[in-house]
């Protein structure tokens, strides 16, 4: 690039310390690896945008891997992938332990910082993963899942996604069905950050109307500068200063600049337009390395974060609103859901299922709904599959 | 029998094994915890009161889903079944989970431990495996009546991955192996003998028939012949018998004397630091007359005091046994 070389500012070590919310190594180490991790050297890996060199270059302080699975998984196995990739993860933090640092709080966060590792956690992409089912949502924060993409790039049967937005797909619910708040409120009961990218407008504003935690957008821009409905319109942005959440920035050019190329500065612009609008407390970095092929010059791979930094401050940021867009934001939020989690703590798990003619697909047996009278082909089996249970216990 | 009472005083801890609550809560209650009282429900062979009438002091939860899910949502389901359990033993003030042999034996409420019933809920997965560890699962068994790619049940009624020979796959091993990496029980009640036969050789911890009785007493194929209890005895494992009628009998009238038969006669044949209490309840109906229920096991420890067993091999099948080898396979991991 034509401007002056980037500032490293080595004296101020906050200052360089990147929290990035959506980062898909976990989705890279299937798809070349089919998740053997005794195939791959995270020290020496080079076909990816991310590996533990450039993370240390890069200084980034925690992450938030995501857990994906693509969406034609839905109705299928989608539940087992996950769980896979959610394994894969925790996996990857085993075998390097002096690097990563498992973290499921805020202050796991903090105390990876201290112990000068990246503090990692699991972000699950896509409400398909949990296949309708609060009791899974509520297993998979078990297993250390901190936030649920509420949809991929697919409808969920309680949920509309942003390809909806585009004309490219039917809406189904108008947003969110009412199974669908319940999914919302169950995430605020437990404590499970709930991120907004990928979804409808819509969504994103029932979302805003019902939650009674701050939310995030993992990785998302702005719809000012590039007007992708992948991005964040102004008016969405102003009501998440409103409930506190954060709006972390996706560096994909093709939501910088509505093109296939981009630079720091484009992505800087993002930055600026959001601060305008709606200040720097809601800002962070939501790269969307190895998820996306094209990235912004200047910004090739994980190492490039402080040179954002320096992009920020030579457009006279200053130091507090650095600091807090490259972490005090998401720990702001992240805090904030877990003190709802406990004010919230002693109120009943929700255990009302989908409704099960919302849900019905051939993959889905129906066990424990009393009332079939909605489902088609499945009817005519029950009593045959009731006797057939009641035969398995006796044999 | 008043010298009945003091005897069975110091053994008022119990352990107990395999319970299908998890399965009615699911059947007839749609995993909705509020509708159902855990306290004192008649519905149910199992409630907070005659656990405690049973002086049953541990309990492992079977997360149980049909074999009519294989390829289809099992691993979902068996989620959901983790998550009522979790929540049914965290809810409750007498409940404890529970996920070591430690925390069992120290606890002093109702100690919860939950285990899969059937291979089929893993969906060939080690990673799901692994999750479900992660979760507390602590036993799995590798079959229910149905087989998995990778073993084979006991049952032939459903017509998937049927096999001749190769009872046990690779695979099948590499289960095997990971389970006693993580230090997870590995039971066999359900899975066909050769499939066990293939387990007891290969598996460097001691496993478990959850709950099974004795083929030579009733000659159903739910349970062990004894050239099995040999290599059962060999590997340091354990046999939990049940009491289902049908197993313990051949037939739907059974009674508590023909239950200590099966006690009995494992006994001599590979001895009583072999056995424990698999009951089963609330996983079939049809239970003999006098051990109906939970609350009634007192009725079987008098039994079979009036047949000599001592003390020491009591405490040994009522909780000593299983903790001996849940401690041993949490030592297989480190």
């Amino acid at each position: 690039s034509a401007s002056a070389p980037p500032l490293r500012l080595s004296s101020s070590p906050e200052l360089n310390c990147a929290r990035d919310t959506h980062n898909d190594l976990p989705w890279q180490m299937r798809s070349l690896f089919n998740n053997q991790l005794n195939m791959v050297d995270l020290n020496k890996l080079n076909t990816t945008h991310t590996n533990i060199p450039k993370i240390k270059e890069g200084r980034l302080s925690a992450q938030f891997w995501a857990a994906y699975v693509p969406c034609d998984t839905q109705y299928k196995d989608a539940v087992r992938q996950t769980l896979e990739q959610i394994d894969v993860i925790h996996r990857m933090c085993h075998e390097y332990p002096e690097v990563f640092k498992f973290a499921a709080s805020s202050q796991d966060i903090l105390d990876a910082f201290e112990q000068n590792k990246t503090a990692s956690l699991i972000g699950v992409e896509g409400g398909h993963s949990i296949d309708s089912s609060l009791g899974t949502l509520r297993t998979m924060y078990q297993l250390g899942v901190r936030y649920l993409t509420i949809t991929h790039s697919c409808n969920t049967p309680w949920a509309d996604n942003w390809l909806v937005d585009t004309g490219s797909e039917p809406e189904m619910h108008g947003g969110l069905s009412e199974f669908g708040k319940q999914v919302i409120w169950e995430m605020n009961r437990i404590g499970m950050l709930i991120d907004l990218s990928h979804v409808s407008e819509k969504v994103m504003n029932q979302v805003l109307d019902i939650s009674k935690a701050p939310i995030i957008f993992s990785h998302s821009s702005a719809y000012s500068v590039c007007n992708h409905k992948r991005n964040v319109p102004d008016d969405v942005l102003m009501r998440v200063k409103e409930k506190r959440g954060i709006v972390m920035v996706n560096f994909y050019n093709d939501y910088v600049t509505c093109s296939p190329t981009a630079n720091i500065s484009d992505v800087a612009d993002h930055f600026d337009h959001i601060k305008k609008v709606a200040g720097s407390s809601i800002i962070g970095f939501g790269g969307d390395y190895d998820g996306v092929t094209r990235v912004p010059e200047g910004l090739g791979d994980v190492s490039k974060y402080p040179d954002l930094v320096a992009e920020l401050l030579r457009r006279k940021w200053s130091e507090d609103e650095i600091r807090d867009a490259l972490g005090r934001n998401l720990l702001r939020v992240f805090s904030e859901v877990e003190e709802v989690r406990d004010h919230l703590n002693g109120t009943k798990p929700d255990d009302i299922p989908i409704p099960l003619k919302e849900v019905q697909n051939p993959c889905r047996t129906d066990f424990g709904y009393q009332d079939k009278s909605s489902s088609t082909c499945i009817k005519s089996f029950y009593p045959l599959v009731l006797v057939l249970s009641l035969l398995n216990k006796l044999l | 029998m008043a010298s009945e009472k003091v005897v069975v005083a110091p053994l008022a801890i119990k352990m107990v094994l395999h319970n299908d609550l998890a399965l009615r809560l699911r059947m007839h209650f749609k995993n909705k915890l509020s509708n159902f009282s855990i306290h004192d429900n008649s519905n149910f062979a199992t409630d907070i009161r005659r656990l405690a009438a049973g002086h049953v002091g541990g309990q492992v939860f079977a997360a149980y889903v049909l074999c009519t899910a294989q390829d289809k949502d099992a691993v979902r389901l068996t989620l959901e079944q983790i998550d009522v359990i979790r929540r049914m033993c965290t809810e409750n003030p007498e409940m404890e989970l529970v996920t070591t042999a430690e925390g069992m034996r120290n606890s002093t409420k109702i100690a919860c431990l939950i285990s899969i019933e059937g291979g089929h809920s893993i969906d060939s997965s080690l990673p799901a495996l692994r999750m479900f560890y992660q979760l507390g699962v602590r036993s799995m068994a590798l079959t229910h009546n149905c087989n998995t790619p990778w073993a084979e049940s006991s049952a032939s009624l459903y017509p998937n991955y049927q096999r001749k020979n190769n009872s046990l796959t690779d695979f099948g091993k590499a289960v095997v192996n990971e389970m006693n990496r993580l230090g997870m029980l590995v039971d066999l009640s359900h899975s066909s003998w050769e499939t066990a036969r293939s387990v007891l050789k290969h598996s460097t911890a001691p496993v478990l028939f959850s709950h099974s009785s004795a083929y030579a007493i009733c000659n159903n194929v739910r349970n062990i012949p004894d050239d099995l209890l040999l290599l059962l005895k060999e590997n340091g494992g354990l046999i939990m018998v049940n009491f289902y009628s049908s197993f313990v009998a051949c037939s739907h009238n059974a009674n508590v004397s023909i239950v200590a038969d099966h006690f009995d006669h494992i006994k001599r044949v590979i001895g009583a630091e072999s056995i424990g209490i698999g009951a089963d309840y609330d996983g079939a109906q049809g239970f003999p007359k006098g051990l109906e229920d939970v609350s009634k096991y007192p009725a079987l420890i008098e039994e079979l005091i009036s047949r000599n067993w001592t003390e020491e091999e009591l405490a040994g099948v009522l909780r000593l046994n299983f903790l001996r080898v849940f401690q041993k396979v949490e030592k297989v991991r480190e």
